[in-house]
């Protein structure tokens, strides 16, 4: 009967087990009703009949398989709780797993993927370099990494196709605020155009932003939510009050959201000033106009806007390229050539979208977190294989309570169902477990990585989404070996099965072992990622930086935000260095200019005595400017002639010393000495006269070659230097004799502000940090995926020995030695684990090329080494975790084993 | 499987569809259909328990040990021995006193305060 047929099929709605317990009586009851209601009452009758049926089942089904799955969930609590260590390692190694991955997911979201939250993220444009941080002085040709305020007003005022155009700080600027006239406190601070907050559509929590009626005076001052709570307790008072900054008062007029850091990623803010005031905040010269004596540019700011509706982002970049070009024109119309000239146009905008904003960090990190985040990955992959793999053991061990199960009326659908439930259940919790244990790697890797890169910490949708998807990922992971595995359960075989409820057939043996095999595969390269980078970390922080390490202290001082005029400067550097010198504990003392692992340095065109350029590219070098004894001091060799010493003064006769790379380059064969340097730059010419040869010394990286090099007296300077870095030579802990050097500058002049004060390991650790991030973390997801390797391995052998025992009684009966059955299961194991190494072997040789760039200081024979130790202490780990379950096999009483046959 | 459970107050209030089905199995054992139709002439048509309505309550009412499944058909002259039968446990019936106890409570309140008349 159709009807009937009908009724039956639609029951397939209902879960099976249900379907499978009332599925006939339910058709008899239909089938009966209907043959009543067709009697009784004729066709609308049965309409009806049809009507409530169809309406309660689809009312019952969802019902119905909620039961289900709650019982499902009830028993595979109950099988997990009955195995507490399968349980405890299951839970630990996803949570670690997942956590790690979150972790590193969450600081990669927001340092590279996360839309800043503005207003409208899609829709801004930045006209710099988002990258770029910091002040940049000279000419930058090629597109423009930040702007001159002179450049962004023209633009601001001369192009149709921004609706809003605003500028900021390309960098935070610590300063030193008195807070309603109590003692000053280091606070950070960014300059930005009246049109900042309009252009990025945020209006302060309370008060009110600084808008574009706003002129520079009277001075307003905007701040951020974390300092308000801070240093205003959160109190509605904060505005109006007073900010001084030197000699300049701010009123605060307004407090920003809490989720607002403005457009720096990375940066947090606590007060945004008007850009306009920046002669009186940052007394570094006046940066609002472009100095036109010397061609030289001060570019400092970073120019986002919105584009006019209907303006594409090419006409908008053309627009602003005719101003700017037109800008160009007008400030190098004073070029010395028409050569010059030209070389001072090749400079032009490249808008961009700018949703995610500016940072400094981005693209330091962005291939580090990116590294991080697939070795993790690897991680959690080879977790859940380790996994899979013992559920799939512990399934084949449950056959008998399987097929039981499926003699009682389970569909197989049921027992897949219930295997799923039991991978998903375990992942879930292990997602929830790997979620508390992200935000404290999170915390970690931050506070690791920097303590000034501040990043929104709330749970982002998308980090939530991610961590979502690989918790059930890594359930169906898990659930997939164990399900597959159910299918072949046979009712009767299983039933049949005796004894030590251990069976299994040896095709599923194969696949765990697979699965083993892939999982030593996958471990090999996390493990030689490991070593390489290891063996990195400590190339770099064994290098030979070409000065002598110990007890050195690096301390910068700003001599021009101190006010001093240039000419008052080298007075004061003989001063300090004088008192220096004299102060406990210290050794020696000698100052440059940049002095070195700071980061600044200088460079500019040269003319050498005797040498033909080969090229414009063959004519720069860099220098430094340094006092007397600096090479002494800092015990970096004189090779030829003189140090730099007291007698280069202002008024003697103008000298440099040369690196042995500058003398390498341009006097290869010639002796150097008495020979001439000359400094061009634009009209800019300094000559001197070379007194001596130094040896290399790292000023800059640690990587990569030393770069050529001259340095000249600080008496006799090419530009007067605006701060000046001295290197202390201390007798004992430089860390110690920091205080003692700090009242040293204070005593000699206490106006002087000592910007950054670190030994040099300090520096060097700051140079590796990234290094030492990949190093540590690559080794501990070596070391747990050595883990994994080790446990899945002795897991699966174990097993396998186990369920091998009979054979192996016979073989011993038959006179097989306790040596033989080693010999037989390692030997087996062998050939497993030699394809997992050939296999990952492949892998690392491939993967190579991601870390390659990170690598240093390795020769070309090093990573074949560093992959033949892996490969070693991985096959030596898989022998321990055989040897096991090897010598438990050899040690089978052979009368026992075979009395189950 | 069925969990004995001591308070019969704990199950109330029972689903409309569970005590009618009580109710239907106090005076005997009935299969599926036969309970239905009990269900339908003793309200005179006003209520139809549909089949899935009433095997969702039959499972529940078996785990819960109201209904129990005798081990022999109560009617050896029975033309279909595949047809099964569903008894009252003595926990149901308890159950079901509770229930009816509650709804005539229920019923003497609203008496009382005049909302149906005394006698209706």
């Amino acid at each position: 009967m159709i009807a009937v047929r009908l009724f039956r099929g639609l029951l397939r709605c209902l879960p099976a087990r249900f379907r499978h317990e009332y599925g006939q009586e339910m058709v008899h009851a239909f089938h009966a009703e209907l043959r009543e209601a067709r009697l009784c009452g004729g066709r609308s009758a049965e309409a009806g009949v049809w009507l409530r049926s169809l309406r309660d089942l689809f009312a019952t089904a969802p019902q119905e398989h909620y039961h289900v799955w709650k019982q499902d969930v009830r028993y595979a609590l109950r099988t997990l709780a009955a195995q507490p260590v399968f349980t405890a390692v299951a839970l630990f190694s996803l949570a670690l797993g997942i956590g790690a991955n979150v972790a590193i997911f969450s600081l990669l979201d927001a340092i590279l993927l996360r839309a800043l939250p503005v207003l409208a993220p899609h829709e801004l444009v930045i006209l710099t370099d988002p990258d770029a941080r910091g002040i940049f002085t000279g000419m930058q040709p090629g597109n423009r990494q930040r702007l001159t305020y002179e450049e962004f007003t023209q633009l601001r005022d001369q192009t149709r196709v921004f609706s809003s155009l605003m500028a900021s700080q390309a960098g935070l600027e610590t300063l030193r605020i008195r807070v309603n006239g109590a003692a000053p406190e280091e606070t950070n601070g960014r300059l930005v155009s009246a049109g900042y907050f309009s252009t990025l559509g945020v209006p302060a929590l309370i008060g009110r932003t600084l808008s574009n009626t706003d002129g520079p005076e009277p001075p307003l001052a905007v701040i951020g939510y974390d300092y308000w709570q801070r240093r205003f307790g959160g109190r509605p008072g904060a505005i109006g009050a007073q900010l001084a900054v030197r000699n300049t008062v701010f009123t605060v007029i307004g407090v920003m959201p809490p989720a607002f850091f403005g457009e720096a990623v990375g940066d947090r803010p606590d007060v945004w000033l008007p850009l306009e005031l920046q002669p009186a905040v940052l007394p570094v010269g006046d940066l609002l106009h472009d100095n036109r004596k010397d061609l030289q540019k001060v570019m400092w700011l970073h120019a986002f806007g919105r584009l006019q509706p209907g303006v594409s982002l090419e006409q908008a970049q053309a627009a602003a390229n005719v101003v700017f070009q037109q800008g160009l024109s007008a400030y190098y119309a004073s070029a010395p050539t028409e050569e010059a000239r030209r070389e001072f146009l090749n400079q032009r905008l490249k808008l961009q979208p700018a949703a995610g904003g500016s940072s400094g960090v981005r693209r330091s990190f962005a291939e580090p977190l990116t590294l991080m985040l697939a070795a993790a990955g690897l991680v959690l992959l080879i977790a859940c294989a380790n996994l899979g793999n013992l559920m799939l053991t512990r399934t084949t061990a449950r056959t008998r309570e399987l097929a039981v199960r499926l003699a009682l009326g389970a569909g197989r659908a049921d027992l897949i169902r219930q295997m799923l439930t039991e991978s998903m259940v375990l992942a879930l919790a292990g997602g929830v477990a790997g979620l508390g244990a992200a935000w404290g790697f999170r915390t970690g890797l931050l506070a690791f990585v920097s303590e000034s890169v501040q990043l929104p910490s709330s749970l982002e949708p998308r980090v939530a989404a991610f961590g979502f998807g690989l918790t059930l990922a890594a359930g169906l992971l898990l659930g997939l070996l164990p399900a597959l595995r159910t299918r072949r359960v046979d009712t009767n075989a299983g039933l049949k099965e005796q004894g030590r409820g251990l069976t299994g057939s040896a095709a599923w043996m194969r696949t765990g072992k697979v699965v083993v095999a892939g999982q030593v595969a996958l471990s090999l390269p996390l493990l030689a990622a490991a070593g390489l980078l290891l063996r990195t970390l400590d190339n770099l922080q064994r290098v030979d930086t070409g000065f002598v390490k110990e007890n050195l202290l690096m301390v910068r001082a700003d001599v021009e935000r101190a006010g001093y005029e240039e000419p008052k400067r080298q007075a004061l550097f003989d001063r300090v260095h004088a008192r220096l010198r004299a102060t406990p504990g210290v050794r020696a003392a000698a100052y440059s200019a940049h002095g070195m692992l700071l980061g600044a340095d200088s460079g500019d065109e040269v003319a050498v005595e005797g040498y033909v350029a080969k090229g414009e590219d063959d004519q720069g070098s860099r220098y430094d400017h340094v006092g007397p004894g600096f090479f002494s001091t800092l015990g970096i060799p004189l090779l030829l002639g003189r140090e730099i010493d007291q007698r280069d003064h202002a008024g003697s006769p103008r000298v440099c010393v040369i690196n042995e790379a500058f003398a390498k380059r341009f006097f290869a064969g010639r002796n150097p000495i008495g020979m001439h340097v000359t400094q061009l730059y634009g009209p800019q010419k300094n000559t001197y006269q070379v007194v001596g040869v130094v040896g290399n010394a790292r000023k800059r990286s640690l990587r990569g070659e030393i770069e050529h090099r001259y340095f000249v007296p600080s008496a006799q300077p090419i530009d007067v230097p605006g701060s000046v870095t001295f290197a202390v030579r201390t007798a004992g802990d430089p860390k110690v004799a920091l205080n003692e050097v700090r009242r040293a500058i204070a005593a000699e002049e206490p106006n002087l502000p000592v910007t950054q004060a670190r030994s040099i390991e300090e520096l060097i650790g700051e140079r590796t940090l990234l290094d030492r991030l990949l190093a540590r973390l690559s080794l501990a997801f070596g070391a747990v995926a050595l883990l994994l390797a080790a446990i899945g391995l002795y897991g699966v052998l174990s097993y396998g020995v186990a369920r091998r025992t009979s054979e192996i009684g016979i073989r011993k009966a038959l006179g097989a030695r306790e040596g033989t059955v080693v010999a037989m299961i390692l030997g087996e194991t062998g050939w497993l684990v030699a394809g997992g190494l050939a296999g990952g072997a492949a892998l690392a040789i491939g993967g190579l090329r991601w870390i390659e760039s990170r690598l240093f200081g390795l020769s070309a024979t090093g990573p074949a080494a560093i992959l033949g130790a892996a490969v070693a202490l991985l096959g030596l780990v898989a022998l321990l975790a055989a040897w096991l379950p090897a010598r438990r096999a050899s040690r089978v009483d052979p009368l026992i084993a075979i009395r189950y046959e | 499987m069925p969990t004995e459970n001591p308070d019969p107050q704990s199950l109330l209030p029972l689903p409309a569809a569970a005590f009618q089905i009580l109710v239907a199995l106090a005076d005997r054992d009935r299969h599926g259909y036969s309970i239905m139709q009990d269900v339908s002439t003793r309200t005179g048509g006003q209520v139809r328990l549909s089949a899935a309505t009433l095997y969702s309550s039959i499972r529940r009412m078996l785990e819960q040990g109201l209904v129990a499944e005798p081990r022999h058909s109560p009617d050896p002259a029975s033309q279909d021995e595949r047809r099964r039968y569903y008894t009252l446990t003595a926990f149901g019936r308890r159950v079901a006193m509770a229930e009816a106890r509650r709804l005539t409570e229920m019923l003497a309140q609203a008496r009382e305060t005049g909302l149906i008349p005394k006698k209706l």
